[in-house]
């Protein structure tokens, strides 16, 4: 069963390219419901979850693929299998301008197979195979328009990716030498007896990890990639730049820190202190580097990176309280960026403008997507009643709780950050609305919003928005019983 | 409950329905059904204003909304303190929304302004009755969110600037606050209102060094509403670009937003708690610096609406200084203060307003004569001027007389003393900048052309409100006790 | 004894006289023969392999049925057939995925010529794998670098003479060293017999004497070695080398002549001189030193390089490194890592330069990059193999790549005082290798639409596209199911003591 939500996607990929579609709807049709099925699929399995451990392969020794359905999987693999039905359904919009359509679906639905393995991976080597595996599949993605430009970026993607794969490496081969197993079990698994006098190299290492898979996470200074990646077709900024890809990053973080690593192991020593540093100065860091960027698109995936560290910030208070903001912001960034970023899709879609300074008077010709766009811009800033004022929350009051100064401190850099959001998203809302005296309107006389296909999926991740935001308390408690290991 | 809902709900939704209904074509310059509108945004105006008396008269208990999460409920509340502010806030919009009925005859897009307007008066209704911390920072973001379109209502580049000045300044200082409401959340037993301090006893001998830290970072958060120094300079930028009326409610009642917020944070960490400390010195130290080089600013300011926005930097830091003392008469004095600046500000812009509409001046020396073209509104403005400086019969006499007494009162080393003489130079500082428009507005000179004199008295819809409001100024002035004793009731809780 | 151990000596002699007898026949038929030798030598040494593992122990090969100290012993082990076994399977693929370029570079007469070469080759280095008998290894290094020598040669170009001079000189200072230390370690101990010289540098290190002549052997074999397997300062005649000398060539070179040298290290080592005492002499560091500059100089010169052949010649100056640092590393656990190194590499080198000819030649046959942008559209199968070879080098799990990282970070870590530096090293390089193989194969899939090369399809190149998907699967082979492979080496270095 489990293994079966990961082969779907796979086959479908595969078949896109294969079958000789009449017409355009009848792929649009196959691959929606292929999507669906597999989501629903997915929902399925994580609310009937065993608790037994589907072994694939064994590879060498005691190392094995194995998949498991434990609380951290069922965060992440529902959030992505919710999202990814509706970013099928606005790809196949967006994509009617964009050419190499089947490439493009073919590796657009394998990253959704390798995603969900990450998320559903039961040890520590499957989740890395499966971590190197979505750098590959979605490379093309990144270079699908061919251009030098999309050349480049995916040329450093791929660089920065593996690299920080390769130092993600040597926090596996620590796990697999001084851990009594490479199973993801709450609370870590290195033997004490084992590492006993070899505290400080295994701190260095787990910094090196740290950093390695924060590569993918868009950690300063590894974050160049992110903005650059921006090239590819707006589904695949929207739903893996702010969603899959980055977000396994800070999953995989999690897995590394609470699962493999271990609180209690790194808790109050250097490590942490370094490690929270860079995600705070990282924090500031995305943020001010949007403030600058005039590129929409680059714009938010600089507010993306800013963002990630938010979570990473929750991760690193390694407390369970530090872990459940950490996924409340994981799920909710999830459900605004993605909402951001396609109404930057639909705007560019729809009217060919990709600069800031392009957007004057749009609001008034496309109200709906302005509309949610500052629906999403204030949830972003944190505006009490929205998603983003509940996770800021939760990870600032995780923050207060750990008595730990530094965390205190990060609390200033998430509202220094949050001020820095309103500049960079309020500017455009105040664009696109408040063109100035001597707006010319004739000039966006025929730009209007985009169909229902479009349109659908930004509705409802608003609604999602708002309703995060004025009752989340199921969600969080469940995530407070994730991070307390109580499912 | 259904009263207070409604107060907070149906100006909100009044406005978004305005917004909406009433969308302005692009390229036409007017409403097509200015009238109509106009008409509406009356009726809603009063049906909002008479909601907020009514909840007021009933004095409804507290309830819950909902819940934000687990620990943090959506509250409301109506207290005396809440009240007051309520009060000045109604009133204030009701004179300044039918005054710009006939002012927003010249500006653009009069159904933004009215949607706006409307939306403001509803979350500052909110921000009245919010009965605890989170809910008021939940408000208090929407008023900054919802009151930016009226700074950069006209669209120039100007005024986008200002507004995006005004909107990163709220922000910053919603921000320190919220980075306060935190570690208060933290540390106290519940974040719902109080005046006799909420932090429970262990936080304070764990943290209390921390926490007065916090404490500072709040007061210095929730000052940047009120225009404290050093973080002002958005005031005399933002509320000049607006158009006159919606200055006249940012300065008269907007601002006062942040006296409430830090009103109520003085209740949540406790007076007792703060008194003596350092952060009720350098509080007051910026308090009184902001009280003198507001007063100072707006000395040398040419441009009358900025002259005025500068005061109410100065002015507001009057209230701040009262407040810093923590005694009970300074408090009565800040309350008090708190109408009649109020008042007083909005005859001010008002009157301000009157003249930009009738004869487009701005700055201070093309006005001379003034007062023979116009001189009902000049006569407003002379009381109201009167009022701010503090002559004996006026509002502003009775506040300014608590504070300095409550400030001599209090026993602070250097500051007891320093302080009211600081807040009488800045009171001859406001008559210096005040009085000159009104001698030259009614005494031009001899060499003013009397020829030349054209009657620009405006209409009713502008004068009648104007009016109300200088009169309501004298009233405070003339009975103040009413004022004091509802002031009592707000400090006794 | 029974039949089946005779094997070792068979399959050395049979290519030695096959070679012979390539000489005389026309270029199809010799190519026949060598083709049916090295399949022969594999299944000999495939045979001899299973019979190996069932008995579990090693046995000594009289040749002549003269003992020791006279006659000339032959020595099979788990490893040693293994290694056969391997170096055969990729000889084999390397002949077949490089034959279709042969006409083009070699002139039709020098053809047999070509194949005697290769014949020569293998028989050395079964001749370097079986021998018990150090003069014997000196004499099979000697006909192997001459071999080589020609098979550089072979492809008469300007670079190439100046490529085969340049290794000769090279390859001939490192036998030269090798020679000498071979004489000192015969006037030291009167041995020439592996085991026999063992048993006496062990009675000389227990009594204390002779102790810096006896290193100073040991450092000059080793050198020796290291500069005919390019190790790290001694790479200089690498590119050239691999770069521009026909394609089988290169992919036999870089897969299986450096290995040859580095086995016969490894024998000596632990046949020698004995794993423990190697490991007490301070050569180990430098090797571990020079290991580690390697991987990190090695990449940084092929991300330099702007041709495509040259790139994969110096990461194998990388992975030879990597190899040393095994060895640097002295443990098992390292020494079983390099090992295992050694087949990815010769798996995933050879594939890479077979894959690099097919795409060279769709981009009218040049090397630089510039020109090889979209090859991997117009030639399919040497593009997927190309980025399969990449990705192993990288170091992606499935491929036989991740399992080596896997095996050197894993000993790494039971190194104390190594751990750090081998395991930073191993990142860096793995970023590194990361850079030049993955902006080769984005070059590659980056579309050129107005590139003025015809594209190729499967028909034209069955045989090529057949060996580039052996070679796949081999790597994928050797990376998921690398346990049995890993215990055999295990088992094969446990037959050496």
């Amino acid at each position: 069963m489990i293994i079966l939500v990961i082969l779907i996607p796979f086959i479908t990929g595969i078949l896109v390219p294969i079958i000789p579609f009449r017409k355009r709807w009848h792929k649009e049709v196959f691959l929606e419901t292929a999507v669906v099925l597999n989501s629903i699929l997915v929902w399925y399995l994580l609310l009937h979850h065993s608790d037994s451990t589907f072994l694939l392969a064994h590879f060498t020794g005691n190392l094995n693929i194995s998949f498991r359905v434990d609380g951290m999987s069922m965060v992440f693999a529902g959030l992505v299998s919710a999202l990814w039905p509706f970013a099928t359904l606005y790809a196949f919009e967006y994509m009617t301008k964009e050419e190499h359509e089947n490439v493009f679906f073919l590796f657009y639905t394998l990253t959704y197979g390798v995603t969900l393995g990450i998320a559903l991976a039961a040890n520590l080597l499957t989740m890395y195979f499966f971590y190197e595996l979505l750098t590959l599949v979605t490379v093309p993605l990144v270079m699908h328009t061919l251009t030098r430009e999309a050349v480049l970026a995916s040329r450093k993607y791929l660089y920065y990716s593996l690299g920080g794969a390769a130092f993600a490496f040597l926090g596996l081969i620590m796990v697999i030498v001084y851990g009594s197993t490479t199973d993801f079990i709450l609370g870590g698994v290195l033997d004490p007896a084992k590492t006993a006098g070899k505290t400080d190299v295994l701190l260095l290492i787990y910094v090196m990890a740290f950093m390695g898979f924060g590569v993918k996470a868009a950690v300063c200074p590894f974050n160049s990639w992110l903005p650059q990646a921006g090239v590819a077709p707006t589904p695949v900024t929207a739903l893996l730049h702010a969603v899959a890809v980055v977000k396994s990053g800070a999953f995989a973080i999690i897995r590394l820190t609470y699962y493999s690593f271990g609180t209690d192991f790194l808790k109050g020593t250097w490590a942490q202190d370094v490690v929270m540093a860079v995600v705070m100065f990282t924090i500031v860091y995305g943020c001010s580097r949007a403030v600058k960027e005039t590129h929409i698109k680059r714009r938010l995936a600089y507010s993306t990176i800013s963002n990630l560290s938010y979570i990473l910030f929750g991760v690193v208070i390694m407390t369970p309280l530090g872990l459940a903001g950490a996924l409340t912001h994981l799920v909710f960034h999830a459900v605004m960026k993605i909402s951001s970023f396609f109404c930057a899709g639909a705007i560019m879609h729809q009217t060919d403008r990709h600069y800031v300074h392009e957007l004057n008077g749009l609001g008034y010709k496309m109200p709906r997507v302005f509309g949610i766009f500052t629906i999403s811009a204030l949830a972003l800033m944190g505006v009490p009643g929205l998603a983003g004022f509940v996770s800021k929350w939760n990870l600032a009051g995780a923050a207060v709780k750990s008595n730990n100064p530094l965390a205190w401190g990060g609390i200033a850099c998430l509202l220094v950050s949050a001020l820095l959001t309103a500049i960079y998203m309020l500017t455009i809302v105040v664009r696109a609305f408040f063109p100035g005296k001597d707006f010319d309107y004739g000039t966006i006389s025929d730009i209007c919003d985009p169909n229902w296909k479009m349109l659908l999926p930004l509705f409802i991740f608003t609604v999602f928005i708002i309703l995060f935001g004025v009752y989340s308390q199921p969600v969080v408690d469940f995530f407070m019983r994730v991070a307390t290991g109580a499912v | 409950m259904y009263l207070i809902l409604s107060s907070i709900f149906f100006p909100i939704l009044a406005g978004v329905f305005l917004l909406i209904r009433y969308r302005t074509p692009l390229s036409g310059k007017k409403n097509a059904d200015s009238k109509a509108l106009t008409t509406l945004t009356g009726c809603f105006l009063i049906v909002t204003a008479g909601l907020v008396i009514a909840s007021l008269l009933t004095a409804e208990d507290g309830f819950t909304l909902f819940y934000l999460t687990k620990t943090l409920p959506i509250y409301f509340r109506i207290d005396s303190t809440g009240t007051i502010f309520s009060l000045l806030a109604v009133i204030v919009l009701l004179c300044a929304g039918f005054f710009s009925f006939e002012y927003m005859k010249h500006e653009e897009r009069d159904n933004r302004y009215y949607g706006f307007y409307l939306l403001i008066f509803g979350v500052l209704n909110a921000l009245c009755f919010a009965g605890n911390l989170i809910t008021f920072y939940l408000f208090f973001e929407l008023l900054t969110l919802a009151s930016m379109p009226l700074v950069l209502h006209n669209g120039s580049r100007e005024a986008v600037m200002a507004g995006l000045k005004y909107l990163f300044y709220s922000l910053c200082g919603a921000y320190a606050a919220l980075f306060g409401i935190y570690f208060l959340y933290r540390n106290c037993d519940s974040l719902t209102f109080t005046t006799e301090g909420a932090l429970r006893a262990s936080a304070i001998t764990g943290h209390g060094g921390f926490l007065l830290v916090v404490a500072f970072v709040m007061l210095l958060g929730f000052g940047v509403k009120a225009g404290m120094f050093p973080m002002h300079a958005w005031l005399p930028t933002a509320h000049p670009v607006a158009p006159a009326p919606a200055s006249a409610v940012l300065s008269a009642v907007i601002v006062k937003a942040g006296v409430l917020a830090i009103i109520r944070v003085l209740g949540m960490f406790g007076r007792d708690f703060l008194r003596g400390t350092w952060v009720q010195t350098a509080w007051i130290i910026l308090t009184l610096i902001t009280v003198f080089m507001g007063s100072l600013l707006a000395y040398r300011e040419p441009v009358l609406k900025k002259r005025l926005a500068y005061s109410t930097v100065s002015q507001l830091s009057y209230i701040l200084f009262g407040l810093a003392i923590m005694n009970g008469t300074s408090f009565a004095g800040a309350l008090c203060h708190v109408l009649a600046h109020g008042f007083v500000k909005a005859v001010l812009f008002l009157c301000a307003g009157a003249i930009i509409y009738r004869t487009g001046k701005t700055r201070v020396e093309e006005m001379r004569g003034i007062g023979k073209e116009m001189p009902l509104t000049m006569w407003c403005f002379t009381i109201a001027s009167l009022g701010l400086i503090g002559i004996p019969p006026t509002s502003g006499f009775v506040s300014k007389w608590y504070l300095a007494v409550g400030s001599l009162e209090s026993g602070i080393p250097v500051f007891d003393v320093l302080g009211p003489v600081i807040l009488l130079v800045s009171a001859l500082l406001t008559a210096g900048y005040l009085l000159p428009l009104t001698i030259h507005g009614f005494f031009p000179g001899a060499d003013y052309d009397y020829n030349m004199l054209q009657k620009k008295e405006p209409c009713k819809l502008m004068t009648v409100p104007v009016l109300i409001l200088t009169i309501l100024s004298i009233l405070v002035g003339l009975f103040p006790e009413i004022v004091i004793n509802l002031i009592r009731m707000a400090v006794t809780g | 004894m029974p039949f089946v151990c005779n094997f070792p000596f068979f399959s050395i002699l049979l290519s030695l006289f096959s070679g012979t007898v390539c000489s005389m026949l026309p270029a199809k038929k010799a190519k026949v023969v060598n083709r049916t030798v090295i399949l022969a030598v594999g299944l000999m040494s495939a045979v001899l392999l299973l019979y190996l593992l069932s008995t579990g122990d090693a046995y000594i090969y009289w040749m002549g049925h003269f003992p020791a100290p006279w006659g000339n012993e032959i020595r099979a082990g788990v490893l040693e057939a293994g290694m056969a076994l391997f170096f055969c399977i990729i000889m084999y693929l390397s002949m077949a995925g490089g034959a279709h370029k042969l006409p083009g570079e070699v002139v039709e007469s020098k053809h047999n010529l070509y194949y005697i070469l290769v014949n020569l080759l293998l028989s050395s280095l079964l001749a370097l794998v079986y021998t018990n008998d150090m003069f014997t290894a000196y004499v099979f290094v000697e006909i192997n670098t001459i071999s080589a020598c020609g098979l550089i040669m072979i492809r008469q170009v300007g670079r190439t003479i100046e490529a085969a001079v340049r290794y000769m000189i090279m390859s001939l200072l490192g036998s030269g060293l090798l020679l000498f230390g071979l004489c000192i370690m015969y006037d030291l101990t009167g041995h020439l017999l592996m085991s026999n010289i063992k048993e006496s540098v062990g009675l000389l290190m227990a009594n204390g004497e002779y102790q810096i002549p006896l290193i100073v052997s040991v450092a000059l074999m080793c050198i020796g070695l290291c500069i005919k397997s390019a190790l790290f300062p001694f790479h200089a005649w690498l590119p050239d080398a691999y770069g521009y000398s026909t394609v089988s060539s290169a992919a036999i070179l870089s897969s299986l002549v450096s290995k040859g040298y580095i086995f016969l290290l490894i024998k000596i080592i632990y046949r020698v001189i004995g794993f423990d005492i190697f490991n007490s002499t301070r050569i180990i560091d430098v090797l571990f030193v020079f290991g580690l500059m390697g991987m990190i100089f090695g990449s940084i010169s092929a991300i330099k390089e702007n041709d495509i052949r040259r790139m994969i010649a110096f990461s194998s100056v990388a992975q030879i490194g990597y190899i040393y640092m095994g060895f640097g590393m002295g443990t098992q656990a390292g020494m079983i890592a390099s090992i295992f190194h050694i087949l990815s590499h010769a798996a995933t080198k050879s594939l890479l330069f077979i894959a690099a000819i097919g795409l060279t030649d769709v981009s009218g046959g040049s090397r630089k990059f510039i020109d090889l942008t979209g090859a991997a559209y117009r030639n399919k199968w040497a593009g997927a193999a190309f980025t399969a070879g990449s990705l192993s080098m990288v170091g992606i799990p499935l491929f036989s790549g991740f399992i080596s990282k896997l095996l050197f970070a894993q000993a790494a870590v039971q190194m104390e005082g190594k751990m750090l530096a081998s395991l930073i090293v191993l990142g860096i390089s793995t970023v590194l290798n990361a850079v030049y193989f993955m902006k080769t194969v984005i070059r590659i899939y980056t579309s050129a639409p107005d590139a003025p090369y015809k594209g190729i399809t499967f028909r034209d190149m069955k045989s090529y596209a057949v060996a580039l998907v052996c070679f796949i699967l081999l790597n994928v082979i050797l990376g998921v199911s690398s346990q049995p492979i890993v215990d055999m080496i295990g088992q094969g270095l446990a037959m050496f003591a």
